[in-house]
């Protein structure tokens, strides 16, 4: 079957959509909003996503890729957001395999040996 | 360490899971099954005093407050499962092959690895370092990995122990009596013959009675010989019978749960150490080692828990790997020093000690030429919820021959973890009771005495 992508905006959006694929892997990338052009304000996400893009590849057949815009600077930066909060993200970047203590925060998600070995091993 | 020098490192990790079943993650016993949980669940109890304390000090809250097991035993799986991925990370980043697998000798320089699912490889090494650590001893007695766990399963254990029988007198039984019991449970921890064998005995005394006063049962001068299942469950109800040391007298005793921890064993045996001709002491299974951690064959070192005569403690092991790294390959000369290192005991009155007990002192230096000062210690925040006064207890032992020099420091009482640490830098300075006396103390804590 392979695996398949949802884009999501904001924590509610986010939660629904982990939710409704209960029971199957969910891997989520968390970035910062682009503006019209499709840039990023954040800097490292720029330089991860691609990197991320390029291993989805190697995502586990029925697995789901969550790409998910957190919302703009001014809101990532308040230190009571609700993925601060609720689903303890500390940067972004923050690539995760959710329900587990896997993840990959910031420069770690430049690197695609990371990036592999999130997505393949156990 | 040695991925830093460029060298090409593999990783081979495997955990044999236990006969009820349990297994874990990358980081060896300490982060699994061992000091990483423990101290979480100690917490665990030590807050639960906290909050009894905190009604004298002004709270006020009318529920009565309960503990839970399973939202306990999740967050302290969930932290540990942080700690396996972070190590996953950081073999991976520094270009250290990992491998889950069950890693033996087949050869000179060549070793078999055996994955959960049977698969096998070959590896050949310029050098091998052996860190393969202890698992829990079983008491061969009838019933005994069918009912009992030992603390390999206590940690991720998926329903309260309820009424808990620990056999052993060893820090880890305890430790893990004492948590328990914290926790609001119904131990009983049943004792051959003395508490805490190696340690000052001045002092395991005094945890014991400490334990004893505070809820913890025990038994002692017995040993378990059969334990029977009465009923299936979990937990369910186990029946224990045990003999006397000292005579027949056989006593019956009915528990939930029964936790061994009489002593953990090297696993060395199934390794294929015969195949490469490493020396191992036949009768313990350890590993005898010159001071450079290298074994009779040159090729292949040994650190941790399965060396004869060290210390079986995580800082040690870490460091003596350290410093073996930097000697092959960074041109360093310094050996690990395995005296004076500090420890701690994480019972429920919590014990720390550097350098030599009191019998080993006179053993060593004559009764004559040591000194001993003490004192009983009552902590300020004790004093408000009326918790006892004069159980927390401070000494040090001093060669008299040599200035005073203070070489045994013990200490019982809350965060003895903490106190120990900065005197054990000190006595390493080789600080003498005149030192220690012209130090002028913090107030108002426990570590001014």
């Amino acid at each position: 079957m392979g695996w398949e992508e949802a884009q999501v905006r904001g924590y509610d959006e986010f939660v629904r959509t982990a939710q409704s694929y209960h029971g199957r892997p969910i891997f989520a990338l968390f970035c910062g909003d682009k503006d019209a052009e499709g840039r990023s304000w954040c800097p490292d996400c720029v330089t991860a996503e691609p990197v991320v893009r390029n291993e989805l590849q190697n995502l586990p057949d029925e697995s789901v890729f969550i790409y998910c815009l957190v919302g703009d600077r001014a809101y990532w930066k308040d230190p009571n957001n609700e993925f601060r909060r609720n689903l303890k993200l500390t940067g972004v970047p923050t690539l995760l395999k959710y329900g587990t203590p896997q993840k990959l925060v910031e420069e770690e998600c430049f690197k695609a040996e990371l990036v592999r070995m999130l997505f393949t091993e156990d | 360490e040695a991925a830093k020098y460029e060298k090409k490192v593999m990783v081979l990790d495997f955990v044999k899971p236990t006969p009820q079943g349990s297994s874990w993650g990358l980081g060896g016993t300490c982060v699994n099954v061992g000091c990483i949980p423990k101290k979480l669940m100690h917490q665990a109890a030590l807050l639960g005093q906290a909050l009894q304390d905190a009604r004298k000090f002004g709270w006020q809250f009318t529920e009565e407050v309960k503990h839970n097991w399973m939202t306990m035993t999740e967050s302290v799986q969930n932290y540990i499962g942080s700690l396996n991925w972070g190590y996953r990370v950081a073999l991976r980043d520094n270009k250290v092959t990992y491998e889950n697998a069950y890693g033996e000798f087949v050869g000179p320089h060549t070793i078999k690895a055996t994955n959960k699912r049977g698969v096998e490889k070959l590896y050949t090494a310029e050098r091998f370092l052996i860190a393969t650590g202890e698992r829990p001893r079983y008491l061969g007695i009838p019933g005994d990995k069918e009912y009992c766990i030992s603390s390999d399963d206590l940690f991720s254990l998926p329903y309260c122990p309820g009424k808990t029988l620990v056999v052993g007198a060893s820090y880890v039984a305890l430790e893990c009596a004492g948590f328990l019991a914290g926790l609001g449970l119904d131990v009983t921890v049943m004792v051959r013959s003395i508490l805490l064998r190696g340690f000052d005995q001045d002092m395991a005394n005094k945890i014991g009675e400490y334990m004893k006063e505070h809820g913890v049962n025990f038994i002692r001068e017995f040993v378990p010989i059969k334990v029977e299942q009465l009923e299936e469950g979990t937990p369910g109800r186990l029946k224990v019978t045990a003999k006397s040391t000292k005579g027949d007298q056989i006593i019956e005793g009915e528990y939930n749960t029964v936790l061994l921890a009489i002593g953990r064993d090297p696993c060395t045996r199934k390794i294929g150490l015969d195949k490469v001709g490493v020396n191992i002491n036949e009768k313990t299974g350890k590993i005898p080692v010159s001071d450079e951690e290298q074994t009779n064959v040159p090729y292949i070192y040994a650190i941790g828990d399965i060396l004869q005569d060290k210390l079986e403690l995580t800082p040690v092991a870490i460091q003596a790997g350290r410093l073996l790294v930097r000697r092959l390959y960074a041109g360093a000369t310094t050996k690990c020093d395995y005296v004076n290192v500090p420890t701690t005991v994480f019972t429920p009155l919590e014990y720390g000690a550097c350098g030599y007990s009191e019998e080993t002192a006179m053993e060593k230096f004559g009764e004559e030429n040591i000194e001993v000062y003490h004192s009983h210690f009552w902590p300020l925040e004790w004093t408000v919820p009326s918790r006892d006064n004069n159980k927390c207890y401070a000494k040090i032992i001093c060669n008299i021959q040599d200035n005073e020099r203070v070489i045994g420091f013990h200490v019982l009482g809350p965060n003895a973890g903490e106190v120990t640490q900065g005197f054990a830098a000190a006595i390493k300075c080789g600080m003498t009771k005149e030192q220690l006396d012209n130090t002028v103390g913090i107030h108002p804590v426990c570590a001014e005495v």
